[in-house]
This record gives C-alpha cells, structure tokens and sequence, in this order.
C-alpha cells in the first residue's frame, strides 16, 4: 500500500474483457489509464469506440465520440458507481481509509507479488458485486477483476508504459 | 351647548358607533397580492395564480448547518422522514431515495406508453439492430451492470429514453445519502405544503411542524433555516403585525405626550385625540365596506394619520386666545383648515385609482379619515372645549419660534443652490432613477431575501423563468397540445435556442398518443422475427429476450395511463403541479431549461387548434406588470398634483399666491427626491407616493404661512401651531420609516423628509416675514 501511495503518476495500457451471462461472447475494449495523484484518474478507452471517463475528486465526466456527448456527474449521487471507482483509485493512491469504508480489505503476498480482495461492505452494492480482486506487484497494479453477483465478471489488464 | 351642537355629537356618536360595529366584523388580511394587479392580461393571471397557489409558492427551503456533517445528514433523515408523516406536507425531499423504487416500477410498466420514440419504425429489423449495437457499447461502459439489467426487457431502449427526459434537471450534490450544499456545510430538503402560498394560516402551521419536529430530533447544535414563499407571508405576516402594533403604540405614547407638554391638560389632551381616533375608525369602517377587507399595511398607514389628523386639533387648540369662545377661533382658520383637508384629500385621491388594491385602501382609508377628523375638529371639538381655554407653552414658545420664522428669509439663496443641486442629481442620475424590478415592492426583509437566494443556489434550482402555458377546453386537448408544443421544443432543443423542457405528457400522455404507441407494437410473431434478424451476428444469447417478446405482447391489452395510475408515486405530484384544472378548462405547463433565444422559441411553438399556447417569461412579465404600475401611478400622481393646483387656484383665486403655496412645496419635492437618491434608494412606485404626499401634507403648512392675519399675536400662533403640527406628522411618518415592511417604510421615510423640509421652506419662502405687514384678508375669501 505505502509503495503505491509512493507513486505520483502513472500511465498505462488497459485490456478489459467482460464476461456476460447475455452475450455469447466476451466483450473486449482496450485503451489507456492515466493516473495523477491523489484523486485524478482518467480511462481512455480507444477500442472498440473511444470514449474517455475522467475522474477528478468528486467529478466524473464521460465523453463520448459521437454529438459531442458529454457528461459530468457527481460521485456523491451514485454510491454504486463511486464505491466501484474508490476501489481503484483508492488502490492507486494507496488510500487505506479509504477503501476499508466501501470494502472489506485482505491483502494477501508480499511487497513483490500482492493480491487485494475487496468484498462490499455496503448492501446496495453487496447486491451487484461480491468481490472485487486487485493483483500487482510493487508500486503498479497487473490486475483488477470484478465478479458480480448473477457470475458475470470482468478482468482488466493493466501493463504499465515506463516508470 | 346649541341644538345644532347637540345634533353633530349626537351624529359624530352614532357615526363611531356604527364604524365600531362594521369593524368588528372585518377581516383583516395580509396577503401580499393585496399588492399585485387588479386587472392583469391572462399572462399576468397565470403569474399571479403562481404567486398565489402554484406549486412555487408550495415550496418550503430547509437547510440544516452548524455541526459535523454526519450529524447534519442524520438530522436530515430524522427532519425528513418526521416531515413525511406530517399532514401538512405531500412531500419531503432530502435526496433520500424515497418512493424512488415506485417511481421506477411505474416507468417500467409503461415504458412502451410512456416513450414518445415509440413508433412502427422503433420495432424494425434495422432499428432494432441500432439500438442492439448501441447496448453494446454501453455494456463496455461503466453504466454496464444497469444497462444488462435492462436489456432483456427493453432492447428497444424505452427506459433509457424516457430516463434521458428526466435528465437535466439541476439537483444538489449528495453526501452520506442526502442533499448538501457544494461546500458541504448545509443540509439541504425540499418540502411541498398541501395547502397554497396564500394560505397564511396553513402556512403558518406547516412552518411550526417544521420547527417543532426538528428540536425534537435533539440535533444538538445543529441551526434550521427556512424560507420559500410561504415562510415570507408567514413573516410578512408577522412584521406588519408587530409594526402595526409597535409604531401605533410609539406614535400614540409620543404625540400624547406632546399634547400633555404643550396644553398642560389631559382633558385636552383626550379632546385632541378625538378627532384622529373617530377619522381611523371611520377610515378601517369604509375601506371594509369598499373593499371587503382590511388589509394590515392599510392599518399601518393609520399611524400616519394620527400624525396627520392631529394637527387638525392643534390648529384649534394652539390658535385659541384667551377671551375667544373656541368657536370664534375656528371661524377664523377654518378656511385656511379647509383648503389643507382639500389639498391633502386631493393628493391621497390619486391612490385610490392605483392598480393596486393595497394603496387604493390607503387612500380610501386616509381620505375618510382626513374627512372625518377635519369635520369632528370643525363641528364636535369647539363646543367640548373648556371655556377660555389657551395654550399655556404655546406663550413661552412663541417669540423664539418666531425669531426663527423672521430669520429663515436669509436662507433663500442656499435653498435656491440646494433645489438646484437637487435639480442637476436628478437630472445628471446615471443609475436608473426607478427601480424597474417588482421584488421592489416585496414586503420581504433584505436578509431574508439573501438567505432564500443562498438556499436556492444550494439546491441548485434557479427560479424558472420561462413557461409555456397551455389553455384547452378538456385535458384530453391540453395533453395533445403539450405534445404538439413539445415536438416543436425537441426541434428548438436541436436548433440549440434551449437546453431542454418538462411537460405534463411526459408522465400522463394523452390517449391519441397512447393508443397510436400501442398500435405502434408489431404482432408478436412479425416482432419475434424482426428481432432474429437484427440480431444476426451480434454477441447476444437469443433466449435472453424473451421477456421483451412478453411484455412486448402484452402492451396492446394494457389498460390505458389516467391520472390515477400514477396514485402512489412521486411522479403524481409532479403531473400535479404541470397540469391543472381550472374554471374554464386545463392548463399545461412546461417549464424550459437553459433558454437562450426566447423570441426564437416564441414563434416555433403553436398549439393544435382548440387549445391555445404561450410563452410566459414570468420575469419579464412581472418587470412589464411594475413598469405599468409606475405608469400608471406616475399618471394618478401627476393628477393629483393638477387637482391640487386647480384646488388652490379656485381658493385663492390669485395666480401669485398659488405659486407661493406652491414653491415651497415643490423645492422641497426635489430636495426629498434628491435625498432619496443620494441616501443609495431607488425610487419604487412608493416613493412616488410618498412626494404625492409631500405635496398634500406640506400644503398646510405654506397655506398658513400664506394666510393673512390680523394681529401679530395671531402670526405667532399660528407659526406655533405649525410647529407642533408639523412635529406630530414628523412622529406619524417619521416612525413609519422604521417600519420592516417597504410600503411603509417607504412612504414614511418619503413623507417625513419631505413634511419636513416642507415647513421649512415654507418659512424661507413666506413673504409676510420679511416686511411683517399685515393683510386683511383671509384665505379662501
């Protein structure tokens, strides 16, 4: 946790794939994250559509390629929404306190090879997700895994451009 | 005592009694439409109708500050569902998700009747395939997990459409599950009265629920804030109360007592009451007779009256020598009397033409009472005065007042330099000399007015200014004309002229519409083909889309959206308040968002015929109803002031005894005005009331420093009772400019200025003072 609280930016390249129970096959985008610390993350998802999700604070703004669609929200107004991003801006941040008020936090590996898990701990969210599987070694995150409650998952993977 | 003085006690007995008897029987109001237009345009009915009872004036703002935040979001819930229980409230808002969960069920259920994009073409292969491919993107977003939960029930997207309807619409952020202030430190709910805004007693009840059921939640030191327009009248409401009462009390306490110092006698005293308390009776009896009510302002405006109508007594009392029977005494100012009751009668005539009901009471309230009090003075007083009577302070006031009245002549110059500075403010004023904005006259304190703008930029929820407002015969034809008058919105929205707009169909669509969507649906069989065909070579699993077969199948037995459908959920108060019923019809509203172009989107709209629609902008129409108000009030006022001068021209029947009655008043009109505008006012349509009044009241005073008398003795008497005249009516106005309430304030601080300066210049202008001849001749002769 200290080493990523270490870190003040990062960039990466992402690959998420999600698996649904609707679709017969798993839907893949790919793109990048951007991470400013403390509270500025950005995902930049280029394939299959572009469209770019900017968090900074409290204020989530997706844009979206097509009739300059643009819209901010409020963390604040989605729980949901905010305990999903909490989960990775807070491991990014290395912000403890935290995490531990959405999540039930184990942490399992050492400084080189660490495996978070995060089990809600609020019921509207307990509802949707049951856990929550961050992997990483050192200061970077490889991994976030997000199992939902009907099975379906999704699995981003993350490889870090440069230091 | 003559037979003749017997009959006018005996009348002037019968007269307070029958007042007594009809004010007993009065109600007193103070509701503040008391000040808004008697014969207003159908917009300005609309706006009225919304001042008075619309869901606007509804609203009650409550903000919850002072502590920690978790214990300002606990208050909140316990205020707030407390408040949900209360039987003055339909609904308590505090961004708790409450009744969300019916809301949701009901747009669900009549998704396909509810969506205006419901048409043959939605159910296509080809537009299926779109929104099929549109779904996909949105399950790669982060709106995935709500949008696959929607899917199987609704590839067509109706849900998201008719959501993306609501969209827009401001809300305060949230903290700990309910609305805060931006900065975090407030609480913030919205509460809904079941009665209207004009309802002061229910409004008054409510605003109690509030209070009391928050210092029963016991939230420590956490502070409530209240506002809304329902809080403003309940205040209003109060402030006139205690103004009244107060003013009323110190006027009466100070002319009292200055009655007491100067004629040494409580009989006189009482006597010299008399005429002022029998005039407010008379006044408070007419204005209920004409108008059906007494409004609280009107019985504020009788503190003036007191100052006023007592100088009727003073003229008499001050005047009176020894020697003299007190008649003698009055056969010699009565003229002089009767001119300045004329005069004053003239200027608060004008009032009674006003738009306003408010200031048409006062007027007829001043008028009678002046009319009253003069003609008790003149025919009751005289015969209940002691015999011999003198005013004993009077003497030994005399040669200094005096001195004074012989060396104010020396004034003139600076008088002239100050009317002219006066003159050149006025004319050189670069800031607009009238307030052009209603809220001017609004009875509300500036610190209210300031706590309720911070609620509401809190809340996020600007005052809505622009309105479409439709009038049709049933509701069948009100709903189809909202949704005619919406398509033409939704093209105005893409041209860019508005951000967007709510309309009572978005929740209860009429059935031409509902019917249309229904026959929109294909059969089931043709559907389920449509389907398989868009969606060949998509990821999706085919079985997952049997519930929107289902539903989809059954749209065409569904009973048929009425009003009563939506009992339960949030949505109904809504509809409520959009879509009304009223003595010749319904009336639809549509409030639009993020107007940019309003003379743009004025010529788009037109309602199907029947039915009539209009772009109200409730800001402008309530700039336009004050800026006829002034008008019309600057036109009564300038007629007033014409009747005056006709008066005095036909009295005095000498051009230059007019202009010198005149001049006086006229420099110290300016100089009030001139002073108004340097203290940081602008002038509201009460000011110009109150320099009407300048003119009525000063009028006395230069009529009696015109009147030619026969003695020296008398001249000093007569500057005498000028003075404490003018004292008295310097208490009555003057203590009105203390008063919270504007109109009161304002025509008081107005008069009392203008009374003022009036005597003054009066003084500096006299000719008498300067030669000390003596004329024989009296007024009006």
């Amino acid at each position: 946790m200290r080493a990523l609280g270490e870190v003040r930016s990062s960039k990466a390249r992402f690959v998420e794939r999600k698996h649904m129970a609707i679709l017969s096959a798993p839907l893949e985008s790919s793109g990048a994250l951007i991470y400013i610390a403390p509270s500025r993350l950005e995902k930049h998802t280029l394939a299959p559509r572009a469209e770019s999700l900017v968090l900074e604070g409290e204020e989530l703004t997706i844009a979206g390629n097509e009739r300059d669609q643009r819209r901010r929200l409020n963390l604040q107004d989605y729980p949901l929404a905010r305990a999903f991003v909490e989960s990775i801006r807070s491991t990014l941040a290395g912000d403890l306190p935290t995490l531990t008020r959405y999540y039930r936090v184990e942490l399992e590996g050492g400084e080189r090879r660490w495996r978070l898990t995060l089990k809600p701990s609020e019921p509207g969210m307990q509802e949707v997700v049951s856990e929550i599987r961050i992997s990483g070694e050192y200061g970077s995150i490889n991994a976030i895994e997000t199992i939902e409650t009907n099975g379906d998952r999704s699995v981003m993977t993350v490889t870090r451009d440069g230091p | 005592m003559t037979a003749a003085e017997r009959w006018a006690i005996g009348a002037w007995l019968v007269l307070v009694a029958a007042c007594i008897a009809v004010i007993s029987r009065t109600p007193f109001t103070t509701d503040i439409s008391a000040f808004l237009p008697r014969s207003p345009t159908p917009e300005q009915r609309v706006l009225v109708e919304q001042l008075r009872e619309g869901v606007v004036s509804r609203l009650i703002l409550i903000g919850i500050e002072g502590a920690p935040q978790d214990a300002l979001a606990r208050a909140s819930q316990r205020l707030a569902a407390a408040l949900r229980n209360h039987a003055s409230f339909v609904s308590v808002e505090n961004g708790e998700d409450v009744g969300g969960a019916q809301d949701r069920d009901f747009l669900w259920r009549n998704r396909y009747l509810l969506s205006s994009a419901v048409t043959p073409e939605r159910f296509s292969a080809g537009a299926l395939r779109e929104r099929l491919e549109e779904y996909l993107r949105l399950l790669g977003s982060p709106a995935g997990s709500l949008v696959r939960r929607l899917l199987p029930g609704d590839p067509s997207g109706e849900l998201l459409h008719i959501l993306e309807r609501f969209e827009g619409q401001a809300r305060p952020a949230r903290r700990d599950g309910v609305w805060f202030s931006p900065d975090g430190q407030r609480a913030l709910l919205v509460a809904q009265t079941r009665a209207a805004g004009y309802d002061i007693d229910a409004q008054e009840r409510a605003l109690a629920g509030i209070r009391g059921t928050f210092a029963q939640a016991g939230a420590g030191e956490a502070k409530l804030l209240v506002t809304g327009p329902g809080v403003f009248s309940v205040s209003t409401r109060a402030a006139i109360r205690d103004d009244v009462l107060r003013l009323f009390l110190i006027a009466t306490v100070l002319i009292a007592s200055l009655l007491l110092a100067i004629f040494r006698s409580p009989r006189v005293l009482a006597l010299g009451l008399l005429p002022v308390a029998s005039g407010a009776a008379a006044g408070i009896a007419a204005v209920s007779l004409g108008f059906g009510t007494v409004h609280g302002v009107t019985l504020g405006f009788g503190v003036t009256l007191l100052g006023e109508g007592v100088d009727y007594s003073i003229y008499l009392f001050t005047q009176a020598t020894p020697g003299t029977a007190p008649q003698r005494v009055l056969d010699r100012i009565w003229p002089t009397l009767r001119l300045g009751a004329l005069t004053s009668i003239c200027g608060f005539s004008a009032m009674l033409f006003s738009g306003f009901s408010g200031l048409a009471q006062l007027g007829l309230f001043s008028m009678t009472g002046l009319i009253v009090a003069v003609a008790v003075t003149r025919w009751v007083l005289p015969s209940l005065l002691p015999p011999g009577f003198t005013a004993p302070a009077a003497a030994a006031f005399g040669p200094w007042a005096l001195a004074a009245v012989r060396h104010a002549p020396a004034l003139r110059y600076p008088l002239l330099i100050a009317v002219a500075l006066a003159g050149v403010l006025l004319a050189a004023q670069r800031a607009p000399l009238w307030s052009d904005d209603l809220s001017s006259l609004s009875p509300v304190s500036r610190s209210e007015q300031l706590l309720d703008q911070q609620l509401r930029r809190d809340i996020g929820a600007p005052d809505v200014r622009y309105l479409v407002v439709i009038d049709a015969p049933q509701e069948e034809a009100a709903l189809q004309a909202s949704e005619a008058v919406g398509a033409s919105l939704r093209e105005a929205s893409r041209a860019g002229l508005l951000d967007g707009y709510e309309s009572p169909a978005d929740t209860l669509p009429s059935r031409k519409a509902q019917l249309a969507r229904q026959a929109s649906v294909p059969a089931p069989a043709a559907l389920r083909a449509n389907l398989e065909r868009a969606l060949k070579d998509l990821p999706y699993r085919r079985q997952v889309f049997e519930p929107f077969l289902k539903d989809a199948a059954a749209v065409t037995e569904m009973p048929l959206i009425e009003r009563g459908s939506l009992q339960g959920t949030r949505l109904a108060l809504r509809l409520d308040t959009l879509l009304a019923r009223r003595k010749d019809g319904w009336m639809a509203m549509l409030p639009l968002r993020g107007v940019t172009d309003a003379a743009a989107i004025a010529r788009t709209i037109a309602a199907p015929p029947g039915a009539r629609a209009v772009l109200l902008d409730l800001k402008g129409e309530s700039d336009a109803l004050y800026r006829t108000y002034r008008a019309e009030a600057l036109a009564y006022s300038l007629l007033g002031a014409a009747a005056i001068v006709v008066l005095l021209s036909a009295s005095l029947r000498s051009p230059r005894r007019v202009f010198d009655v005149l001049a006086p008043l006229a420099a110290a009109v300016l100089v009030t005005a001139g002073t108004l505008v340097l203290g940081g006012y602008q002038l509201s349509i009460f000011h110009l009331v109150g320099l009407l009044l300048v003119v009525a009241v000063g009028s006395n005073y230069s009529l009696f420093f015109d009147r030619q008398v026969p003695s020296g003795g008398d001249r000093e008497r007569t500057i005498i009772s000028l003075v404490f005249a003018n004292v008295t009516t310097l208490i009555g106005f003057g203590l009105l400019a203390f008063s919270k309430v504007p109109v009161l304030h304002d025509i008081g601080l107005t008069v009392g200025i203008g009374a003022f300066l009036a005597l003054v210049f009066s003084a500096i202008l006299s000719r008498h003072a300067e030669d000390g001849t003596v004329h024989a001749h009296a007024a009006g002769r």
